[in-house]
């Protein structure tokens, strides 16, 4: 373990959120992916240890209402309390954003000599954030909509299923795509992060590793203890 | 002496049985058109076609192979009953064919209502007596376009409703492929739709239909989409059919079996004003609103409209969102090893 002073990065109610997020995506990828490849013997196997097709089927209802409690969490956190709302606003893009990506191509490349300077979140986190923002809308409109079809039979067309249901099954594989490719790298196989960042769990990340990844975001925090 | 007496004897009997017991002596009097008896009080006819019997399978055949009772013409006495497995068995030496259709016709519905004293046809019921002929030969008594005649003997309600059917009448324009009875509910072990082996049963309706339905060329002949099964397997319905969730609607759900008719049809229940109530057998709340989109289509074939551009979007931009993000963790694992080179240097 490094020695040196820990920080902490993530209160306990993100902790929680992303806690919640990640067990209810997790399950419902995987009971997703049993259906969407039912005929693989990966997708066989997965439909097997699941319990049975139907088990599957509750099982990825109940993950979705457990989805949908953490999104609704979220809103209230980002909306309620003054944490949240200071969380959203160092999410919400801006045009440094832009600016750092340049930068960081131009310092993968070679042609920049530092890297670009990132405050609390960086571009690639905010990505992520967004990435998922848009997943959720649509994984919980497009499945509330499939859930549901026995009530709203008489209030959609017929197409308006077979669209929600083409839409479900796109982004569940964009979403898959993403995890594996994006998050899977930023958190776990990243230089500096290998294995695992364990950070979403215990809050905490060392000041060096805040000082070569977020250096706004660990200036701002020796301002504030300097200036008690 | 007295063995070479018994020799002769025989010799005489056999001599007997070969000059005398040809089929020309029994057509003397069961060649008359109206030869027979009158039994409990009826007319019951005990003429058999000459002609007819001479174009059958079993031409061949002395009438007394079968009848192995009857030992002199004239007889006098009624001869027993004979069965087709006097000859058709394992190991028989006269050459009758053994097939497995008898060990099937076992199993089936019809020998276990016989079983249990009921009323069922046997072998001769489809096949007649004298006239068996091959399915392929169109004077067949199972000759394809007579089957739903030969069924409909004893189910004429069915009959009836196969008489309207687009099967019907693809057989009436001279499709002989289109389906009857037998193509179905099969010939010999006809099962019942509870039992896991027929081919009505729930999770085999879907291969049966198949059957006839996934045939390219021939379904491209008739003018019916091949892709139909195809798009189903992968619905909603078809998946948890698979895995065994027998409520889930099968093909006869809705396109109803005996009289399937083609969407166009106004009596058929896949027709566009009939939907709503086909749909409400299992969704109550349907109404006309099922009827406005397509069916049996895959979301990636351009018949399938909105869905299908939908469906395109999201396979190209995964692709890009994919390259992207891995052209970006190169070019990152680039810079890094290169860097930690240099720092080593």
């Amino acid at each position: 373990m490094e020695t040196g002073k820990k920080i902490l990065r993530f209160s306990l109610s993100w902790r929680i959120q992303h806690f919640l997020l990640m067990v209810s995506v997790i399950l419902l990828i995987i009971t997703g992916f049993a259906l969407r490849y039912h005929d693989t013997w990966l997708g066989r196997f997965l439909i097997f240890i699941e319990g049975g097709f139907e088990a599957r089927g509750t099982i990825h209802r109940i993950s979705a209402i457990l989805l949908f409690i953490t999104g609704i969490y979220h809103l209230i956190y980002i909306i309620f309390t003054s944490e949240g709302r200071h969380e959203f606003i160092e999410l919400l893009p801006r045009k440094k954003d832009f600016k750092d990506f340049v930068e960081s191509f131009r310092y993968d490349i070679g042609k920049n000599e530092r890297p670009p300077m990132y405050g609390r979140y960086s571009y690639k986190e905010k990505i992520q954030y967004w990435a998922f923002f848009i997943f959720f809308l649509i994984m919980t409109l497009s499945g509330f909509v499939l859930w549901f079809h026995n009530y709203l039979f008489g209030i959609f067309p017929k197409w308006f299923f077979d669209l929600s249901q083409a839409l479900h099954s796109a982004t569940a594989t964009l979403i898959i795509t993403f995890l594996v490719l994006w998050h899977l790298y930023l958190v776990h196989l990243s230089p500096g992060n290998f294995p695992m960042n364990s950070s979403f769990w215990h809050g905490y990340v060392s000041e060096e590793w805040l000082k070569e990844n977020h250096y706004l975001e660990y200036l701002d925090i020796k301002n504030k203890e300097s200036e008690r | 002496m007295r063995y070479g007496l018994i020799f002769l004897f025989f010799f005489f009997v056999i001599g007997q049985a070969n000059s005398q017991l040809k089929n020309d002596r029994c057509f003397v009097c069961h060649g008359v058109k109206n030869f027979g008896v009158i039994e409990q009080g009826r007319f019951k006819s005990l003429y058999v076609s000459r002609e007819e019997f001479e174009s059958s399978v079993h031409s061949k055949f002395l009438c007394v192979a079968c009848h192995v009772d009857v030992r002199v013409i004239p007889h006098f006495t009624k001869p027993k009953k004979i069965h087709c497995l006097q000859c058709h068995f394992e190991g028989n030496t006269v050459g009758a064919p053994v097939t497995a259709k008898p060990e099937k016709y076992k199993e089936s519905v019809h020998s276990r209502a016989i079983a249990r004293g009921k009323n069922a046809p046997d072998c001769k019921d489809c096949h007649t007596v004298h006239y068996v002929k091959k399915p392929e030969d169109p004077s067949s008594s199972v000759y394809k376009t007579k089957i739903p005649e030969l069924c409909g003997r004893c189910h004429q309600t069915v009959r009836d409703e196969y008489y309207s059917s687009i099967h019907w009448a693809g057989i009436q324009r001279g499709v002989l492929e289109s389906a009857v009875c037998s193509d179905c509910h099969r010939e010999h072990d006809i099962l019942p739709p509870e039992d896991p082996r027929s081919s009505l049963n729930p999770k085999n309706v879907v291969g049966t239909c198949d059957k006839c339905h996934s045939d390219v060329k021939l379904m491209k002949r008739v003018g019916v989409p091949v892709k139909n099964p195809e798009a189903y397997k992968e619905s909603f319905h078809g998946i948890a059919l698979k895995f065994g969730v027998v409520r889930a609607a099968n093909c006869a759900s809705c396109h109803e079996y005996h009289d399937v008719l083609p969407s166009r049809d106004p009596k058929s229940p896949i027709h566009p004003a009939n939907l709503a109530k086909t749909c409400g057998k299992c969704h109550p709340r349907a109404n006309e609103n099922v009827a406005k989109g397509k069916f049996h289509i895959l979301p990636g074939e351009k018949e399938a409209g909105i869905v299908y551009y939908v469906y395109t979007f999201f396979k190209w931009f995964t692709l890009i969102v994919l390259a992207g993000l891995f052209t970006h963790i190169v070019l990152d694992l680039i810079g890094h090893f290169r860097r930690k080179r240099k720092s080593v240097e």
